[in-house]
């Protein structure tokens, strides 16, 4: 315990400052949820880079519940999904039930290359498409895999902080 | 033979004879009809003549031509009468359902229960249960509790032809009910010599002047025996062997009815015949009866098989009894009788309250049997959509027994609090370290009810059917029902009002605590000993007004949201299987890892590894069971001893003639000798 009180003191503040607030970009349906966005994170068929860089998000150099964003461990508390990767035949069916199982109101991001556009799994044999060809896409975060800061400021449009 | 009582428990002795020659002579088509209207009938004559006794209409009769030598005496008091009257009440419930139990389901080829040994046992194992209260000599009573243990032995095996575990658990039953018989003859027997006489009456004269090592032998011999009857621990291996392998609506009368004649002999033996008697045999009473308590509970908690969970539930429940009565006789030592009174009260109320809720779990789990043909509660489920009426009924049945409020089971545990706390300050050191120990128990093991009811009801009826045999379960017949809805209705009357059962109940007190009123009150019980007062009917009625308003102010917050249907969260990935649900060991695992000491539970796991290679699995196979430790570790010993006895024995006679000449020449000079010497 004093080892631990020790370690926090001599850690300090590790999370960034804050960048200037991002323009609102939130889609209308998302703007009653009043700067309080609950997330629910689904892999649609990703690579796992994309997981890596929402992990930072929520990690303490990035510290996104700083700006009322939060990954939840049900699409039923969720407000919003996250959505990783391309679209692959065997999550196909389990993407449009977790959108279903979002109550209303309920946003999608597509989270990186592959999410908005299959990006180099495009054809492939096991791939459906991208996110957009499932469920209906509010937001879309480029990149492969897109930065911390990219997915921050994504979100940060969402909750409005 | 002009009172009430009489006639009434003539009428009942009368129809049993007739139900069991129906159930004799007549052919199977309407045998199980009129050996079950001929068992009903016996029933409600039995419980007219045990609620007149309870309203002091007292009865007695000398047979002096019916046995040889001793004759039949009977008499019927307000102690008596009770029993009679749950005996019979129990009987009318199970000899309705047993009109549809024994009919044969369909796909599950009957239970062979519509025989003549069955149709005709049932009603005299009613009758031998409504005389052994009614005996008021000792060869009277001994002759009906004999034929009470080989009726309802030869009950227990009815179904021998289907399984294989029948013998065993008959087997275990007929030595456990005749090691008992053993010693309550021994008590009895003794006890009549020592008064000089076999009626009751005389003995209860000439006890006052026994010594003390001769009442305590008796107490401890009578004890010892009926506890065994009455399923207290260590002495309860074969109830939960022999209950799961009678046909249910037998195991409903014994374990409603039967075992509830154990805590008779106590009440009868030790309070009444004997008087009272020292504080160490109410200590061991009341020892007795929270081991028992505890041990049952536990037990039950942890078990998969429905019927065996309700015979071990009949153990706590004995058990809590047992601590009544324990309580009640310690504090007559202390000299405050009127709490002993309460104590005494609450005991006989919980045998009347678990009669009840007993009759109704065993005949629902029945209905659940005969049904599916399984009573593992790992292997049932889903019974809600395809059995409402049995779910329903087991529903009241758990609640009752669950000791919470709304059920009865509630009322008398809270008597029983009530006489326990009161007691605190009575009767100096031992009821001061005693008493605090027994409210513990009696709270862990209500608490344990409750888990242990919440999976039987939870994991046997809710959810999905876990097995095809489950899925095609389909309601019982109507007799059925009608049987069970009958002890429900006993439940609920209990549960609502049960000031209506005070005043017999304080009748049947005053025959061993004279001129004590621990309850009174219509609708709010108050317990002048411990002033404190309850009312269940307005609990029950806060409880339901409280429910109708939460449900009023939960639709009209929803009215104004758009109520959208959506599909079960499953994943995403679906559809949800019965293997995920809880089943009965999961749901009991957290308990069985607290309680792991007690219980000790075996696991085995078995690692085969594939012929090529040691390091590669082929498959892997664990199985956990709880066994009854006080079996294995108490039992088991026991009886090897006795087997490695008697193979000995057996060499003493080799079939050699001239050793046997031998033994007697030996034995004959033997005795000349000894004669010789000490002469």
């Amino acid at each position: 315990m004093k080892d631990l009180l020790r370690k926090i003191r001599k850690t300090g503040r590790v999370a960034e400052d804050p960048p200037e607030r991002p323009a609102e970009s939130a889609p209308d349906a998302l703007r009653e949820l009043g700067g309080s966005v609950q997330l629910r994170h689904v892999d649609a068929g990703s690579c796992n880079g994309c997981e890596v860089e929402i992990a930072s998000v929520f990690g303490p150099v990035y510290d996104a519940e700083r700006y009322g964003a939060r990954l939840v461990a049900s699409p039923r508390h969720a407000d919003a999904l996250v959505v990783t990767g391309p679209v692959t035949r065997n999550m196909e069916m389990a993407l449009r039930r977790t959108y279903e199982a979002v109550p209303a109101p309920k946003g999608v991001i597509a989270l990186g290359d592959c999410a908005r556009n299959c990006g180099v799994f495009a054809g492939a044999y096991g791939v459906v498409g991208a996110v957009r060809d499932v469920v209906p896409v509010d937001v879309e975060v480029p990149g492969c895999p897109p930065e911390p800061e990219a997915i921050v400021a994504a979100l940060r449009g969402l909750t409005g902080r | 033979m002009t009172s009430v009582t009489g006639a009434a428990l003539s009428a009942s002795l009368g129809a049993s004879v007739l139900a069991a020659s129906a159930g004799a002579v007549l052919p199977r088509r309407i045998r199980p009809v009129a050996a079950g209207i001929g068992t009903a009938a016996a029933g409600a004559a039995a419980v007219v003549a045990g609620v007149a006794a309870m309203t002091g209409r007292s009865w007695s009769a000398w047979l002096p031509e019916l046995l040889p030598l001793a004759g039949v005496r009977l008499a019927v008091d307000p102690l008596g009468g009770l029993f009679i009257a749950v005996t019979g009440a129990v009987a009318v419930c199970a000899a309705v359902y047993g009109v549809g139990y024994a009919r044969p389901a369909d796909g599950h080829g009957g239970h062979g229960l519509d025989g003549r040994t069955v149709q005709a046992v049932l009603p005299l194992f009613v009758a031998a249960m409504l005389l052994v209260p009614a005996a008021a000599s000792v060869s009277t009573f001994l002759v009906a509790w004999e034929l009470m243990a080989l009726a309802s032995l030869l009950l227990v095996v009815a179904e021998h032809r289907h399984r294989e575990s029948v013998g065993q658990a008959g087997l275990w039953y007929a030595v456990m009910t005749h090691l008992g018989l053993v010693a309550i003859l021994a008590a009895l027997a003794g006890l009549a010599a020592a008064a000089h006489g076999e009626s009751f009456d005389r003995m209860r004269a000439a006890a006052e002047g026994m010594s003390p090592a001769v009442r305590g032998a008796v107490f401890v011999a009578a004890f010892a025996g009926f506890a065994s009857k009455a399923g207290i621990v260590p002495l309860h291996v074969w109830l939960p062997r022999a209950h799961p392998e009678a046909p249910s609506h037998v195991s409903a009368l014994m374990s409603a009815a039967m075992v509830n004649l154990g805590v008779y002999g106590i009440v009868r033996v030790g309070f009444d015949l004997l008087g009272g008697g020292p504080r160490w045999w109410w200590l061991l009473v009341l020892a007795a009866g929270a081991v028992s308590a505890l041990y049952g509970i536990l037990q039950a908690a942890v078990a998969t098989d429905l019927k065996r969970l309700l015979a071990y539930s009949t153990c706590e429940n004995m058990g809590l009894v047992l601590v009544g009565l324990g309580a009640g006789g310690l504090l007559v030592t202390a000299d405050a009788r009127p709490l002993a009174a309460l104590a005494l009260t609450a005991a006989l109320l919980h045998v009347v309250n678990h009669s009840a809720f007993k009759t109704l779990l065993f005949l629902a789990a029945g209905s659940v049997l005969r049904a599916t043909g399984l009573r593992d509660l790992d292997a049932l489920g889903g019974l809600r959509t395809r059995m409402p009426v049995t779910t329903a009924m087991f529903a009241v049945g758990a609640l009752a027994a669950s000791a919470l409020p709304l059920g009865n089971g509630f009322v008398s545990e809270w008597l029983l609090l009530q006489s326990l706390i009161g007691s605190l300050g009575e009767g100096g050191t031992i009821t001061a370290v005693t008493m605090p120990v027994a409210v513990g128990a009696l709270a862990l093991s209500a608490g344990l009810a409750v888990a242990t009811f919440v999976k039987a009801f939870g994991t046997g009826f809710l959810a999905r059917p876990r097995t095809p045999q489950a899925e095609a379960a389909a309601e019982s017949p109507a007799a059925m029902g009608v049987g069970m809805g009958a002890a429900a209705a006993c439940c609920v009357a209990l549960a609502l009002v049960p000031a209506f059962t005070v005043p017999g109940l304080a009748r049947a007190v005053q025959v061993v605590l004279p001129g004590q009123d621990a309850v009174a009150g219509q609708v709010t019980l108050r317990l002048a000993a411990a002033s404190s007062t309850m009312s269940p009917l307005l609990i029950a009625v806060g409880v339901a007004v409280a429910a109708a308003a939460l449900l009023a102010l939960l639709r009209f917050a929803t009215t104004w949201r758009v109520r959208r249907r959506a599909r079960l969260w499953d994943c995403g990935m679906g559809p949800m299987t019965a293997r995920m649900e809880y089943t009965a060991t999961s749901f009991a695992e957290p308990l069985q890892r607290v309680f792991d000491d007690v219980l000790a539970p075996e696991t085995d796991v078995n690692v085969t590894p594939l012929a090529e290679s040691a390091y590669l699995v082929d498959s892997v196979s664990y199985r956990a069971r709880v066994g009854d430790r006080i079996e294995s570790r108490l039992y088991r010993p026991l009886i090897a001893a006795a087997t490695a006895v008697g193979e000995a024995a057996r060499r003493l006679a080799d079939g050699s003639v001239h050793r046997y000449l031998a033994y007697g020449f030996f034995t004959f000079t033997g005795v000349l000798i000894v004669l010789a010497v000490t002469r």
